[in-house]
């Protein structure tokens, strides 16, 4: 899947660490998501949802 | 973050690793009593016991990538295993196996590779 997770956190200025540590996943993860070589559970995608503000669709596309 | 604390299950291992040599050496020695030896064959197991509570402990804190790259590594490690057990059983009865190169002292070094060669193979993928 396609994602914004790199925009988005750009904007905001943060590490991969930094975002790791608000989703409460590992660093590995969020560059995981980020490269498109693994694709978050829901409940993850929604909390990288709400921590964004945006639709899960917004962010994660086919 | 995710708590993580990996140093016990580490530690864990090696103390169950060195008890093993351990057991393994003073089992070579003669003239022990048949009630000790096997007292020795047992001793690593309760420090198996404990590397099994760490990593599991380990394993239900770690987040849901470790998770599933940890799932794939024994989702490959396990049916080579059962390859390898199975494999050799058919050579015990077509060719006969040397005991002293196939025995259980000899085979059980290959289920840590297995899981180490998947551990390889599931990071290589998503990390």
């Amino acid at each position: 899947m396609k994602n914004l997770l790199r925009e988005l956190r750009a904007e905001r200025g943060w590490s991969q660490g930094d975002l790791a540590e608000q989703l409460d996943v590992s660093r590995q993860t969020v560059n995981a998501i980020e490269t498109g070589k693994y694709d978050p559970s829901l409940p993850l995608a929604f909390t990288i949802a709400a921590l964004f503000k945006r639709r899960i669709e917004d962010i994660f596309s086919p | 973050m995710v708590p993580r604390n990996s140093s016990r299950p580490l530690i864990a291992g090696v103390l169950w690793l060195v008890t093993f040599f351990i057991a393994r050496v003073a089992l070579e020695a003669t003239g022990i009593a048949p009630g000790l030896r096997i007292t020795a064959a047992l001793i690593p197991l309760p420090f198996f016991a404990a590397f099994l509570v760490f990593f599991i402990r380990e394993l239900r804190s770690a987040d849901e990538l470790e998770r599933r790259i940890q799932g794939e590594a024994l989702a490959i490690a396990y049916p080579l295993v059962l390859v390898m057990l199975m494999t050799l059983a058919l050579m015990e009865r077509a060719v006969g196996l040397k005991f002293e190169d196939w025995s259980y002292m000899h085979v059980w070094v290959y289920v840590p590779i297995f899981y180490l060669m998947g551990l390889f193979i599931a990071r290589r993928r998503y990390v």
